[in-house]
Formats: C-alpha cells, structure tokens, sequence
C-alpha cells in the first residue's frame, strides 16, 4: 500500500466498516502518509461538523402531532372488511349460525327422501312367526291355523299393503289377527 | 382503522413519547421543513399504530419507524414528482447547483436554503433525497452499513456507494461555499 489511499477506503476505516486485515493496513498506511492522514482528518471534521449541525438544528417534538395521530385515529371509519368482520361477533355469530343450521335441517328433509315410510317386507314377519308356531307344539290354533298362516305369508299383495302403514310393527299383528 | 386496543393505545404513547423527538428530528433533516417533517410524523406514527404488531420486541423501534418513515418520503417524492412532471435526481446525477434542481423537490429545498445558512447545511440540502438519506443515517444518527440498507431497503453496497458520492459531494460543496467571493 504505498500509493495514497482512496477517500472510500478512509470513509470505511472511519466508520469501522473495513474487515480487521484492511482495518490493519489502513492504520499502518496513515502512520507513515502525511498527505493520506490529512484526508482522514478531513473525512473526520466532516462528520463532526455534521453532527454539531444535527445538534444544534435539534428540534422538539410538537405536540401537535401526537394530538393529531389521536385525532386521526379516533376518526378513521373502519375499512369495510374491518366493518364485516367486527358485524360477526360472537354475540351475533352464534345464533345467526344456529338459526341457519335449523333452516338447512327442515330445507334438506324432502331431498332426503324422509317423507315416504320405509319399505319393509311384512312378509317376512308372517313367515317368521308361522315357522316359530309350526315349532311350537303348545299352540292352541294347531296346524290348520299354521296353514293359513303360510297361506297368508305367501301373497304378494301383502308386503305393498302394509308398506303403506307407517308402523310396520302394528301391522303385522293385526294381519296376523285377521288370519287367527 | 377500528376501536384501538388497550395494549395498542399504550403502544403508540410510549412510541411517541419515547421516539417522538428523534423521529421528528429525522423527517425534519430529510425534509428540511417543519411543516413536511410533521405530516411526515403524523403518517409514520399512525402506520406504527396500525402495525404495532408487526414490530419484534428486541429488535430497534427506531430503525423500524425511520424504515417507515423513509418509505414514505420516498412515496411523497414520487407522488410530487407525478404532480410536478419532472424527475427527481438520480442517486448517479447528484445536483451540483440549487437553481438547477428539477421542480419535485424545489419547495423543500427552497425553504431549507432560505432558513440554514451553515455553509454545511446548505451542502446538505443540495443531495439528492436518497443521498441525504444516507449522510442523515450514517454521519448523524451513526448507523451501520448493514441498519442503513435495512432501513433504505437497499444492499450494503448501495449504501457504500451513495455515502462515499455523497460526501464527497459535500466537501466539494462546502469547500465551493468557503471560497471568499472575488
């Protein structure tokens, strides 16, 4: 390093922004260079006088401003995304919510096919219960009474009748009554 | 902006109650006006007040809102440099002579050279914004290369080399004023 150094290297080593190796040279170069450690010298008044010029030039802050940052705040209106979301508080949410998971509820029932009793086969009953009759040898009706049963369990007409009832389980009795 | 929360009320006082001064101080010496310097510290403290959670305790408030603050400047700059359908200086093109700046930045300049007549603060007045920018952060408010690009938002060698143009800028402009007069 025996040329003079570059203004930008000396504004670096005065800032401390050299890595230490260069940081070395730099120090070493303006121990030894009049004309170099003059420069520095320069560069240092520079940002001293800066500073004192900062300083003296130092203002207070107004309170105005912070007067005028509340004022501004105070009136600011919402955004509307703000107003949109602060509508959907819980105390709004919830039953807003439950009121529409009630109307979807009763909405989606005809879809579901809820409105038509279920299709059950009542010949299936008849024939269960002649089967447990035929075993059971303490029946009073005695076989004849079995036939007609099996008769009965046999028509295909049947099931569509009692499909038409709602509640299957009253109406096998009462077929099973008519037969009896 | 909505109803401020406690915590976010006590955020902002102690914001401006701490930070305030300093970051008046600091749009004044970008703007070089007290009137700008005010509406620009409106602005920054009612952005701090909107994104007070955005901020990382631990980390510096200060640099934080001089980042606030120097972004706004630059949208400010910009937004009467499209008033004004002139150009601002290019950080490569610093502006030797005050007559000779472009209309975007004359009202703030004007006014500053008519209040200061340090030879210093003139020279001063005469960088271009983003010049100014980085004397104010380096020489004034003593940061690193590193805080200075971080509040710039631009890389260390950028900051490197506007300081380096800019100061020598300065001691060619202040030399020129110490001259005696013939």
């Amino acid at each position: 390093m025996s040329e003079h150094l570059h203004n930008a290297l000396l504004i670096d080593y005065l800032r401390r922004e050299l890595p230490p190796e260069d940081d070395a040279l730099v120090l070493a170069h303006l121990e030894k260079c009049p004309a170099c450690r003059r420069e520095y010298e320069i560069e240092i008044s520079l940002s001293e006088s800066l500073r004192t010029a900062a300083a003296r030039e130092e203002l207070e802050f107004p309170s105005m401003i912070a007067a005028r940052v509340w004022e501004e705040i105070r009136s600011a209106r919402p955004s509307p995304l703000a107003q949109f979301v602060a509508f959907f508080r819980p105390a709004v949410a919830v039953p807003l919510v439950a009121a529409a998971a009630v109307a979807a509820f009763f909405f989606a029932m005809p879809l579901t096919g809820h409105e038509s009793s279920p299709k059950i086969n009542a010949a299936y009953y008849l024939e269960a219960h002649a089967a447990l009759q035929a075993q059971n040898p303490l029946d009073e009706r005695g076989p004849a009474a079995v036939q007609l049963i099996e008769v009965a369990a046999q028509d295909t007409s049947a099931p569509t009748e009692l499909a038409d009832d709602v509640n299957v389980g009253l109406a096998a009795p009462s077929a099973f009554d008519a037969v009896r | 902006m909505g109803q401020p929360t406690p915590e976010q009320t006590a955020f902002l006082e102690r914001a401006m109650g701490q930070y305030g001064k300093a970051t008046y101080n600091f749009a004044y010496r970008l703007t070089g006006n007290e009137s700008d310097a005010r509406d620009l510290t409106q602005e920054a403290f009612i952005r701090v007040f909107k994104a007070w959670r955005s901020f990382q305790p631990g980390t510096s408030f200060l640099s934080w809102i001089y980042r606030i603050l120097t972004n706004l400047y630059r949208d400010e700059l910009r937004r009467r440099k499209g008033r004004f359908q002139e150009e601002l200086p290019e950080d490569n093109a610093p502006q030797e002579f005050a007559g000779q700046r472009p209309m975007a930045v004359t009202p703030i300049e004007d006014y500053v050279e008519r209040q200061l007549s340090e030879p210093l603060s003139r020279a001063l007045a005469q960088l271009s914004a983003e010049q100014r920018q980085v004397v104010v952060l380096a020489d004034i408010e003593e940061y690193s290369y590193q805080e200075i690009a971080e509040i710039m938002g631009c890389s260390i060698g950028t900051v490197r080399s506007r300081l380096h143009r800019a100061r020598a800028l300065l001691r060619r402009l202040v030399e020129r004023a110490q001259k005696p007069t013939s």
